[in-house]
């Protein structure tokens, strides 16, 4: 046991040690085609969205990530790492914690947030994910950053054969269902047509039922557009959880096919919203859904 | 000089209306033509889309944009009469701020928005617009009569107590989607329209019509002042009674259903004003159909530019409304 203390001791003797910076530096564009200045191997890493903390976790040394945000609840052990406030942004205390570089996603992080830590001496890194690959290669593009190629490599390359045998089952339909995600009842918000869900719906066998392109990556739709649209899937909550509120509120919906056919489903929080190693997961769960049984009203 | 012929501005009024509705009723995802539009109301078949979407979504709609525009311009003429005020507005009772506050509750206290099946935030804000209405009235009256002015004052004092504590239930909001809801409902939208509610607005209107056909003298005399309306043998504190009860009324249904449009109740007041006189027989008339006439006209502006959803109406009542305002005010001055 005093070994083990005596052990620990020396470790947070040497984790208190000013760290020298490294000295290298390389050139960098991030997912937004801003040019940044990184170190060649940064020690001290965070993310500023629950998605690339599970990147983080899943590409670089976990003691080399320094702190999560609130939001971050996967893997559990990112639960023991320190808090930083990222809405609204925290900048005290970023600038105590010192990373090196901070990852973040397209939308999560203000681009003037991120020029404000670029001022304070810390570099901020984009990611923006367009499809299921783009999450594959970012995982890729995170491992050179980190110096940690050959782990990011063999995960992307699992992931890729692992979606791929998942897309291998999907029968090729002429008309695959069409599928509204919503995001919020009232307004209702839903997954637009320029989100990851896009993507991982067409390979989960369906279609974003939004076909039409909006500036805002989540629009709020109308009654009458959602008539319009008569998904034939809604994804959102279970259908007793929707009947009584969704539904009860808008009584005009329950004329679309989803509602008719009973073919409304739950998604797991924070799988769908997260572009991360766990995409294969989401997409997987999405062709599950889509393949329950169902009898077809007339 | 004031055009005085309230029929003709009534008519032209009425016109415009209906043009819009008919304009209103084409608007929208589903294309509709007009004589789609004629078939429709002949011969009502439910189980079309199209004609579904048109009778449940868009006529309601419709109908709510016009009660609401009405029901504001109505209750800020009274409310700038009563407090001889001409910035007075139908939120000066703090209905607005109150209900404000009765909505956020809602939507970050209770998640699901629905109680026991039924759907909160309208419940709530109405709760919220007739409590700080209540507490307003209770500040602004002194031995049973309402005193214009500490009535001003005691709105303003709730108003910013109510949107204070507003602020602090939306700060301490985590969840990105109550955010949404407070945001949409702060601006102000016609999308929750639908038959069901528009019974209670409808009431509301007819009723304060009703009784103010009776009194466009009185509220006239008030217009002189309190000794001078009481020397003419106005019953000046019963009437100011009358007129709060009303206007709270009006606006409380209304915000409660569509969130606090802005605007509205300041300027077509004003504009009823320019066009017929200050002391006109018909003025409240007039500035019930020009005030659902130009909330209307905004409804369609906000679907046409940003669809789907539509801009928030109270966005654009701002937009157009603040230039055409401060042009009645350089024309009249």
């Amino acid at each position: 046991m005093r070994v083990l203390y005596l052990f620990l001791t020396a470790a947070l003797l040497a984790s208190c040690q000013p760290e020298s910076r490294p000295a290298a530096a390389v050139v960098v564009k991030d997912g937004l085609g801003r040019s940044l200045t990184l170190p060649a191997h940064p020690r001290r890493v965070l993310a500023l969205a629950p998605s690339m903390t599970e990147m983080l976790y899943a590409v670089a040394d976990t003691a080399t990530i320094v702190a999560r945000v609130p939001q971050d609840n996967y893997p559990a052990a990112v639960l023991r790492k320190p808090v930083v406030n990222n809405y609204p942004l925290d900048l005290e205390k970023l600038v105590l914690l010192r990373p090196d570089v901070v990852f973040t996603v397209e939308g999560i992080t203000s681009v003037d947030d991120a020029q404000r830590l670029q001022e304070l001496g810390i570099p901020v890194y984009y990611l923006r994910f367009r499809k299921v690959e783009d999450v594959f290669a970012g995982i890729e593009e995170l491992g050179r950053l980190l110096g940690r190629q050959r782990q990011a490599t063999q995960l992307a390359d699992s992931l890729r054969r692992k979606l791929a045998a998942l897309v291998a089952t999907t029968p090729k339909s002429a008309a695959p269902p069409s599928v509204l995600a919503i995001t919020w009842q009232d307004p209702i918000y839903c997954y637009g047509q320029n989100t990851l869900f896009t993507d991982e719906i067409r390979l989960a066998g369906g279609q974003n039922a939004v076909t039409e392109t909006f500036p805002q990556p989540y629009p709020a739709l109308t009654r009458e557009y959602i008539l319009k649209l008569n998904p034939d899937v809604l994804l959102g909550g279970s259908f007793g959880k929707l009947d009584s509120t969704f539904f009860r509120n808008y009584p005009e919906l329950r004329r679309i096919k989803a509602c008719r056919n009973r073919r409304v489903y739950p998604i797991t929080g924070n799988l769908m919203e997260r572009p991360g190693p766990r995409v294969v997961e989401s997409v997987r769960e999405l062709q599950k859904l889509l393949r329950q049984p169902y009898v077809p009203a007339n | 000089m004031p055009d005085r012929r309230p029929a003709l501005w009534l008519f032209l009024g009425l016109l415009l209306t209906l043009g819009l509705v008919v304009l209103g009723l084409r608007v929208g995802s589903y294309s509709t033509s007009y004589s789609f539009i004629f078939n429709t109301f002949r011969h009502y078949d439910p189980t079309d889309p199209a004609q579904l979407v048109l009778v449940e979504l868009r006529l309601p709609r419709i109908v709510l944009a016009l009660l609401a525009g009405a029901s504001l311009a109505v209750s800020g003429y009274l409310l700038q009469t009563l407090v001889t005020n001409p910035l007075a507005d139908p939120y000066l009772l703090g209905t607005a701020s109150g209900a404000s506050l009765g909505a956020i509750a809602s939507f970050v206290l209770v998640p699901s928005l629905t109680v026991a099946g039924v759907y909160l935030p309208p419940i709530a804000a109405l709760v919220g617009a007739f409590g700080a209405t209540l507490l307003v009235v209770a500040l602004g009256t002194r031995r049973g009569r309402i005193l214009p002015a500490p009535l001003l004052l005691a709105g303003v004092a709730v108003g910013a107590l109510a949107a204070a504590v507003g602020s602090l239930l939306t700060f301490l909001a985590s969840a990105e989607g109550n955010l949404r809801s407070i945001v949409f409902w702060a601006f102000g939208s016609f999308e929750q329209a639908g038959w069901r509610v528009l019974p209670y607005p409808a009431a509301a209107l007819a009723i304060s019509l009703f009784v103010l056909a009776f009194l466009q003298k009185d509220l006239n005399l008030l217009l002189l002042g309190e000794e001078r309306a009481a020397a003419l043998g106005l019953p000046v504190a019963q009437r100011r009674w009358l007129l709060v009860l009303l206007a709270a009324g009006l606006t409380g249904g209304v915000v409660a259903l569509c969130g606090p449009v802005g605007f509205v109740g300041l300027l077509i007041p004003h504009l009823t004003r320019g066009l017929l006189g200050t002391t006109g027989r018909y003025n409240l008339l007039v500035c019930a159909v020009l005030g659902g006439g130009f909330l209307l006209a905004c409804d369609l502006l906000a679907r046409v530019l940003y669809p789907p959803a539509g801009l928030p109406v109270g966005l654009v009542t701002a937009l157009f409304g603040v230039p055409f305002f401060v042009y009645l005010l350089r024309k009249n001055s």
